[in-house]
């Protein structure tokens, strides 16, 4: 059906206003922050770096996995679906990882306004990625249950989309926060 | 003729909604858009009366100065939920609910797109506000800093209770509602039509529709990340909008006007889409220029979203960004010109038949000039800076948004009820009802364009006495309730004629859309048959098969996406 | 100010000629094309012009373009730059009352702005709390005073005599008695204010007015206010070194007498419901020689 690609078009859309508010409140105050912690005096762009690559990697798998759907390649759909999980979920470590190790030194939400931007945004960021790991489960659940025998599939077709967005936006977000910082 | 209509496929099987069982589980798990659309119009009428109560009282404050009936406090939790439910509880669903139950009928299709989304909408804004209303129980009493909560007023320093909680978290949901029910709306509108119902066809009603789904998909996430992040800085101690800990108290400004410019015209476009479905049909004549009419429309709404500082001229943004606020919100004045003269070329030359809805929506376009004019009057700068805050500006919106939406929601009531219940509402009854509006509307508000001149602040739960104040206000508040006898009066004729009322007939106007080529009330599927669609007006076309608006037109039985 | 007149008379006029436009066509409809008994049929069907639409679409845009022009000069005249340089005022907002500073003399008071008439003046705006908006409607234009973000503005009244104003910003419980009085006077008797407000008052040592003294510093008013020459040095409240001399008090809820300042300081929240001034407790012989104390320092 057009009807459910044109819904997750228009959601993502949709989306894509309220991640540009996010990163409008963040660039509002890139400057402004004047005590406590800032991206540069807080953050490690390479470490994060490192974990950003496997969030594209994913992004490259995810589009595999579409292929071997189209191929009715069903083993290809599986180990394709599952290592966008995996990449998907290490990513996420990494997030934890750098959150907790902020917490750590005492940087939080209400420090200040690089706290607060920094975390609303990546948070949400964070929060997207894991409802597409909730969603990826689901399709490769039903997949070994079966399901997906191509050539088509507007659900794998939709969450693919969506997968490529929230990729998409964690480059925005990573060149706004870490690059516009050390560059 | 009949052999040449084409079926249009329909499932067979009958989706869950209108079916023998007509107990309350029948509407609550219902997913059919004609029952949803009832339940919206339903919870719109009881948040009216709430509405309209919350005005009532403030202006009973406001009837004599220095009066002490209400404490600040609760003066201020009325004006701020007064603003909030009419605009989000009132106008908008409303709007939206009967878009929900005509737009499927008006494009002949059988539901919307994503008819479990869709009742998952209208639950969404049914919650929101029991969660907004709520907060009257709570210790902490309703919101109370105005339904734009300025930070940092309604930051945790200065509002130390739950209200603007209550308040951001309730119209977070019903805002998410409203975003799924414009993305439902743009994909049914873009996928669902029958065949031969292309864009240039589609009803005005339809277009309108479409352009403010459009605004609610794009302007929704706009003040959900605003409203989220106020929620952070009131429960995690984030600091965007406390310019106290480094924030900025002007950027939750331009967040919030960001939507909530846009959110004016999605409260009045569907309302000129009402009207231009009426004027034609009780003037028996076409709408004139229904490219311009859709075209300003989509106009109207890209401009929309390039205009939200003129709300903030008194911010003090600097006079480069002021000029350029003013030029284009005064712009927007030229597409709603069009609009206004189109309407009033239609009735022009026709054999107007002014039963209720043609007496609203003529009522309409005079009350809705007069609050478009003081709107130019506004948008430039010198002048905003006088009246801006002052009573002058709620007599301006008042006329947008009740002369002008809310006449077009009164007109559409009485246009439509035939369809949606079978029966015909009391001329009589609804006769009073215009009147009385008409009379106490423009008694209530008329008025405050002067005392806003005059100096009289807006949001003040009381005021000196100075020379003139008390008569005008007093005057105002005889209008309200005024209008007050007006809604009675509406609410009467609604039960009177839901169980005497004529029976209506399929098409009791003799109106020209799809959605009265059908029984009233429709069917669960809506339609037995859709007739051809070869013009802008399909059943004119069935009805005068010498004169058919387009002659030339072929029958398609493809639909525009196949 | 003359400016501005021009442009409102003028969009008052194009919007009553629009609206009467407006209001005739429909009117003249309602007469002419009611269907009237006895009309079979439909009219003749109609379905545009496009030499009209072109019509009515130029003639607003040259009236927004005239309206336009004139809005950007108005609006120059009206708020001219401020030059970059030190402002003659600075007024700051607070929940319910405003700070007038004079920095070139170091004078504060509160909810009075005394001006020489006609000398135009730069203001700075600023709050320490929420948003506040200035808003003196014979003066002409109103300004927000934001938090974070000062703004200026040229403050000028022609003729002496006292122009009453209030917030315009709504800024909780009570906004609607957030009032404020410019006074404008001649060049002398702004002079003389100046000056006399500008002094350090005595603190009185006999009589009641002594021991009003006492106790102004002995209980908790010095934590919200200042009296010039004293250790109370507080901003939090209203300034109180010259309050004999106002016209008011709670910012415009009450005329300013020894009586009305007896029965605010015996319960503010009676005649400012919501006040951040709370309720002392005093006993009568407390308030009086806080009364006595705050009117010797006038003298």
């Amino acid at each position: 059906m057009a009807n459910n690609r044109m819904m997750i078009k228009f959601f993502i859309a949709s989306e894509s206003i309220f991640f540009l508010m996010l990163i409008l409140a963040y660039v509002n105050f890139h400057n402004s922050v004047t005590t406590g912690p800032t991206a540069k005096s807080s953050l490690d762009p390479y470490v994060t770096g490192i974990f950003s690559l496997f969030l594209l990697a994913s992004s490259f798998t995810v589009w595999l996995a579409g292929k071997s759907l189209k191929n009715r390649n069903r083993s290809g759909l599986k180990l394709w679906l599952f290592a966008t999980i995996v990449l998907g979920a290490v990513f996420i470590f990494g997030q934890a990882r750098e959150w907790f190790g902020l917490f750590g030194r005492g940087i939080t939400i209400s420090s200040n306004v690089f706290g607060s931007t920094f975390f609303t945004l990546t948070g949400f960021h964070g929060f997207h990625v894991c409802v597409g790991l909730v969603m990826l489960s689901v399709l490769l659940g039903l997949t070994l249950a079966g399901d997906f025998k191509g050539p088509k599939s507007d659900a794998v077709e939709c969450v693919s989309l969506y997968w490529h967005f929230v990729d998409g936006v964690w480059i925005v977000v990573f060149s706004v926060i870490y690059l516009w910082a050390f560059l | 003729m009949s052999s040449r209509i084409p079926i249009v496929p329909e499932s067979t099987e009958p989706l869950p909604g209108l079916g023998e069982n007509t107990g309350l589980l029948s509407w609550v798990a219902s997913i059919d858009h004609k029952q949803i659309g009832i339940m919206y119009l339903i919870g719109t009428l009881i948040y009216f009366v709430i509405g309209g109560l919350e005005a009532l009282m403030i202006r009973t404050q406001l009837a004599k100065p220095g009066s002490e009936l209400l404490s600040p406090e609760m003066y201020n939790q009325l004006f701020t939920m007064h603003g909030t439910t009419m605009i989000f509880f009132v106008v908008m669903p409303f709007l939206i609910g009967v878009g929900v139950y005509l737009v499927p009928l008006m494009i002949g299709a059988r539901d919307m797109a994503f008819p479990r989304l869709n009742a998952l909408s209208f639950w969404l804004f049914a919650f929101g506000g029991v969660l907004l209303y709520y907060s009257f129980f709570t210790q902490s009493g309703a919101p109370d800093v105005g339904w734009f909560a300025y930070a940092p007023l309604s930051e945790k320093p200065f509002s130390l209770n739950n209200g603007p909680t209550y308040w951001a978290l309730g119209l977070l949901v019903s805002g998410i509602g409203s975003l799924i029910s414009g993305l439902n709306n743009v994909v049914t509108i873009l996928t669902m039509r029958t065949p031969g119902m292309t864009m240039r066809r589609l009803p005005l009603f339809v277009w309108m529709m479409l352009v403010t789904s459009f605004l609610l998909v794009f302007v929704i996430p706009i003040i959900t990340s605003a409203f989220v992040m106020l929620l952070l800085d009131r429960l995690l101690g984030a600091t965007f909008f406390t310019p106290a800990f480094g924030g900025s108290a002007i950027l939750w400004q331009h967040f919030f006007w960001g939507f909530g410019h846009p959110e004016v015209y999605i409260l009045v476009l569907p309302a000129f889409g009402i009207v231009s479905e009426v004027i034609p049909v009780f003037s028996r004549k076409p709408i004139y220029g229904y490219e311009f009419v859709a075209g300003s429309t989509v106009a109207i709404g890209l401009l929309s979203l390039g205009v939200w500082a003129h709300h903030m001229f008194a911010v003090g943004l600097g006079n480069v960004a002021n000029a350029y606020f003013s030029l284009a919100s005064m712009l927007i004045a030229i597409p709603t010109g069009i609009k206004v003269l189109n309407w009033v070329s239609t009735m022009w030359g026709g054999r107007i038949n002014f039963a209720v809805p043609m007496l609203f929506a003529t009522a309409f376009i005079i009350e809705f000039v007069v609050g478009g004019l003081s709107g130019v009057a506004i948008a430039s700068v010198p002048i905003d800076w006088v009246v801006t805050d002052s009573y002058f500006i709620v007599a301006h919106f008042h006329y947008t948004i009740f002369g002008g939406s809310l006449f077009a929601i009164f007109a559409g009531v009485y246009y439509w009820f035939p369809k949606f219940t079978g029966r015909m509402m009391s001329e009589t009854l609804g006769k009073w009802h215009f009147w009385l509006t008409v009379v106490g509307f423009n008694m209530t508000f008329f008025i405050q364009h002067f005392l806003g001149v005059m100096g009289m602040p807006r949001r003040t739960y009381t005021y000196h006495d100075m020379p003139y104040w008390g008569s005008m206000n007093l005057i105002s508040t005889i209008g309200a309730f005024i209008i007050a006898l007006s809604v009675l009066v509406f609410i009467w004729n609604i039960i009177v004629s839901l169980r005497k009322g004529e029976p209506a007939g399929d098409n009791p106007w003799k109106a020209w859309t799809l959605e009265w080529a059908t029984t009233s009330p429709p069917p669960v599927y809506n339609f037995k048959l859709v007739p051809p669609v070869r013009g802008r007006r399909p059943l004119w076309d069935l009805a005068h098969p010498d004169s058919p608006d387009e002659p030339d037109a072929k029958i398609v039985t493809e639909g525009p996406n196949g | 100010m003359e400016a501005l007149a021009g442009l409102t008379y003028y969009t008052i006029a194009i919007s009553v000629v629009i609206l009467g436009i407006i209001v005739i066509a429909v009117a003249y409809i309602i007469i002419r094309f009611r269907k009237k008994s006895g009309e079979e049929g439909e009219p003749y069907q109609d379905f545009g012009s496009l030499k009209l639409e072109i019509t009515w679409t130029l003639i607003p845009v040259a009236i927004v373009a005239v309206l336009f022009l004139l809005t950007c000069s108005t609006m120059r005249a009206v708020d001219p730059p401020s030059a970059d340089r030190e402002p003659d005022i600075i007024i700051i907002g607070h929940q319910w009352w405003w700070e007038i500073v004079y920095p070139e003399s170091g004078v504060i008071t509160a909810n009075e702005v005394h001006l020489p008439a006609g000398r135009q003046l730069l203001a700075r705006l600023e709050s320490i709390d929420v948003i506040h908006d200035f808003w003196v409607p014979e003066l002409g234009r109103k300004i927000d005073l934001v938090p974070g973000h000062p703004n200026y503005m040229w403050i000028v009244a022609g003729e002496p005599g006292v122009y009453l104003g209030a917030c315009a910003e709504f800024c909780g419980a009570q906004h609607a008695n957030m009032r404020i009085r410019v006074i404008a006077q001649t060049e002398e008797e702004f002079s003389e204010w100046l000056t006399r407000q500008a002094r350090i008052p005595e603190t009185p040592s006999t009589g009641i007015a002594a021991e009003g003294a006492k106790i102004f510093q002995e209980i908790a008013c010095m934590n919200c206010h200042t009296i010039a020459g004293t250790p109370a040095a507080a901003r939090v409240g209203p300034s109180l070194t010259y309050l004999a001399t106002r016209d008011t008090i709670g910012a415009g809820v009450l005329t300013n007498t020894p009586d009305n300042i007896a029965k605010w300081l015996k319960n503010p929240a009676k005649y400012k419901p919501g006040s951040l001034m709370p309720n002392m407790k005093l006993t009568d012989e407390q308030v009086n020689a806080i009364v006595a104390y705050l009117e010797a320092l006038d003298e």
